[in-house]
């Protein structure tokens, strides 16, 4: 047991101290949430002062005032923004005209509009979401108000504190889960890391074990523990290392998310998303935000614990059953080119479960589904997106003790594999002589 | 052969078979304690699958493994050092990482193993190498490094795969003088397998030659060479040739014969073996005029060869 952990030890300071592991652990989730914050900052600063002219031929929206020009009827309407300015006018511009204009785009008002709930707006560069949604809340207040005044005697703030708007929330009635839906893009995050951690660090094990075999370590080794055990022993320091990475990944990505709260939070960025998008909730901080939030709030919503502590696992025991194949493969070649077709039954099963999850977003619960989660080959990957959506107690449980018997019966397996792989050199084994491996006595 | 020593290591009837192919096919072989044994054999012989089971890396099909008079056993390995033909270290670790790596597997607690790696890179000359990379090391370099690590636990038993191969002569002299000096400071029993015959004759006492799976065979070294002597000497005397081989007549057998314009041959006299040599060199001195008589030098080449031809015949 000493050794083993000594071994286990090697396998795991030596990957964990490469530069490479330091710079992907440290610079992954800042690159990630940096490539994001990219994208907001260059649409932000791209983003002039846009001037849109709104065409009222019949002076629907605006009135006529001397020496000033035309103004709308309705300021609480049009309210000012440093990014959106309007301006008014009863004559519309031919083409031309409007391209020599300052102009960013063009809006004609008519009754129309008022009976079809629809506007068209013309633009010379293309408008930014902000721009848009601005624009069409700002109409809507615009068209809302006129239908109040001409349609009833309400005044418009009645109007508004009797006009309702249902939100759906959607709950399995079995696992008491709600909105489990959209939660399932969370469960997909989580297998995809799933998927790709297994896949990299499964081909660490397999490196390792091509460098030990073909540099003959592995004799001085194994005349000191058993074949089986160095293995294990691989796969255990290798699946660390990958267990260290997520777990960083997650830290770093957890405190660049409050650290991106609080600078959104000072600068009063949240309210001024919140007053866009016509919330009427005022808040400077990023919880209550995200919660009231319609696409954000399922976040909010997630057991975030539950999902973490089923990933860890799910993690562990796919990394157990996948690095021992990929040890299996490792052991009975000599450099890693003759692998490829070796690693082929090993990758089907994983890259179908990440296929698989497409589907499983769109319609959650197929039988297939269902049989990929308990599956062990699929259900790492498969039972995330599951977990994400909520699963029975039983189904989770029943999935996990499948997933653990058959890592301890894979690491047997592979290891007769691997025990006789690792002393065979020459030519490339085919897949059934390595099948023919399993039947071969002890040593 | 009657072994008055107590044995180190004993194989009894030993047989492994891979598939089809036998790799030994019951061979026993005794290696008496604190000797240098030499295991000798062409490519392919069944010389690593023996060592790779004394090393506790495979086991025997059919027979047994004895240690020190007790079934070979996994605890065994404490007391075994083990050098691979094929040598490697791990690229990504330094020199000393990775020698109280081994060190560490092989049960030495950290500080004993540091000091041993001390004395050892001393002795060596390799010193100021523990923070290298082992991508930096030469090969030689990286096989003394290899060579310390097998033999860093003092294990009573060592097993050399080749240790001599690679090595520029002054090195390989160096090692040789670690190996006898372990088996003469130490009393490490060394099983050594070699194809370097000049190092057979410098280092071993014991050797036993395999070749398709079996044992030829085996034996010490002095005796082995005595017998495959067979009696012949290097005799020189001056004196009449056909008269002298006329008074031989049958009861030796003359070889390689170099004859000089003053009367002075020089041959190589095959001796029956119930006649003592004494009783030859008195009955000579009689007839010629003795000038030198030793006996022949045979090298281990020779004993090998025949003993292949004959196994073979």
């Amino acid at each position: 047991m000493r050794n083993w952990l000594t071994i286990v030890g090697r396998e795991y300071k030596t990957r964990v101290r490469r530069r490479v592991f330091i710079l992907s652990t440290l610079l992954g989730p800042v690159m990630m949430v940096g490539f994001i914050a990219l994208i907001v900052l260059l649409t932000k600063s791209q983003e002039s002062n846009s001037k849109i002219l709104v065409v009222d031929s019949n002076e629907i929206l605006s009135f006529q005032v001397e020496d000033i020009g035309q103004i709308p009827s309705c300021f609480e309407c049009f309210p000012e923004r440093e990014f959106l300015e309007y301006r008014f006018t009863t004559e519309g511009l031919s083409t031309e005209e409007f391209l020599e204009s300052d102009y960013d785009g063009i809006l004609e008002f008519d009754d129309g509009i008022l009976q079809n709930s629809k506007a068209l707006l013309q633009y010379e560069t293309t408008p930014s979401m902000r721009v848009k949604s601005a624009v069409k809340r700002d109409l809507t207040e615009a068209v809302e108000r006129l239908r109040v005044k001409q349609e009833s005697s309400l005044d418009y703030e009645t109007y508004k504190r009797l006009k309702v708007k249902i939100g759906l929330v959607t709950q399995d009635v079995e696992t008491r889960d709600r909105n489990a839906e959209s939660k399932t893009i969370v469960g997909w995050i989580f297998s995809m890391f799933m998927f790709l951690f297994i896949m990299i660090y499964g081909m660490h094990v397999m490196r390792g074990v091509i460098e030990e075999k073909s540099n003959r370590i592995v004799e001085v080794v194994v005349s000191i523990v058993k074949p089986e055990a160095l293995m294990a022993a691989k796969v255990a320091g290798i699946g660390l290392v990958g267990l260290t990475q997520i777990l960083a990944w997650a830290l770093l990505s957890w405190f660049l998310f409050l650290g991106f709260g609080t600078y959104a939070e000072s600068t009063g960025m949240l309210t001024e998303v919140m007053a866009e998008s016509g919330n009427a909730v005022s808040t400077t901080d990023l919880n209550t935000f995200m919660s009231s939030h319609e696409d954000l709030g399922f976040l909010m919503q997630i057991n975030w614990l539950f999902m973490i502590g089923w990933g860890l696992f799910f993690y562990l025991g796919g990394f157990a059953l996948y690095g021992s194949l990929f040890a299996a493969v490792g052991s009975s070649v000599e450099q890693e080119s003759d692998t490829q077709y070796l690693l082929l039954p090993v990758m089907i099963p994983l890259m179908f479960s990440y296929l698989l999850n497409i589907q499983i977003l769109e319609s959650p619960e197929t039988t297939l589904a269902t049989v990929c989660s308990f599956f062990p080959f699929t259900s790492p990957i498969t039972m995330m997106v599951r977990l994400s959506m909520g699963v029975l107690w039983w189904e989770v449980v029943m999935s996990a003790l499948i997933l653990i018997l058959t890592v301890y019966l894979m690491i047997k397996l592979a290891g007769r594999i691997y025990r006789t792989g690792i002393f065979m050199y020459g030519k490339k084994p085919s897949l059934l002589e390595m099948l023919k491996w399993l039947t071969y006595k002890n040593r | 052969m009657t072994v008055q020593q107590p044995l180190a290591l004993c194989l009894h009837d030993v047989r492994k078979q891979y598939g089809d192919h036998v790799a030994l096919d019951g061979v026993s072989v005794e290696v008496p304690e604190g000797s240098i044994f030499g295991l000798l054999g062409p490519n392919g012989a069944g010389k690593t699958t023996m060592i790779r089971m004394v090393a506790g890396i495979t086991a025997p099909d059919e027979g047994e493994l004895s240690f020190f008079g007790t079934p070979l056993k996994q605890s065994d390995i404490a007391n075994i050092g083990y050098l691979p033909e094929e040598r490697g270290l791990y690229k990504n670790m330094r020199v000393g990482e990775q020698a109280l790596y081994f060190a560490r597997l092989r049960g030495m607690s950290k500080s004993e193993a540091e000091h041993e790696l001390k004395t050892w890179f001393e002795r060596l000359d390799v010193d100021g190498w523990w923070n290298k990379e082992v991508s930096d090391l030469s090969k030689g370099m990286a096989q003394k490094i290899q060579f310390i690590v097998s033999v860093l636990h003092k294990p009573k038993f060592l097993i050399l795969d080749e240790p001599l191969s690679g090595f520029d002569p002054i090195n390989a002299n160096r090692i040789k003088f670690e190996i006898k000096r372990l088996r003469d400071e130490n009393g490490t029993t060394v099983m050594l397998s070699t194809h370097d015959m000049s190092s057979v004759d410098e280092l071993c006492d014991h050797v036993a030659l395999v070749n398709h799976g079996t044992k030829i065979l085996e034996g010490r070294v002095d005796l082995l060479r005595e017998n495959a002597r067979a009696g012949r000497v290097n005799f020189k005397f001056k004196g009449n040739l056909i008269a002298f081989t006329a008074a031989l007549g049958a009861s030796a057998i003359l070889h390689n014969v170099h004859s000089t314009e003053d009367h002075i041959h020089e041959m190589v006299l095959g001796i029956p073996p119930q006649t003592p040599i004494e009783k030859f060199l008195k009955w000579a001195t009689h007839e010629v005029d003795v000038l030198s008589c030793s006996p022949m030098s045979v090298s281990m080449d020779e004993v090998f060869l025949r003993a292949v031809k004959k196994a073979e015949s």
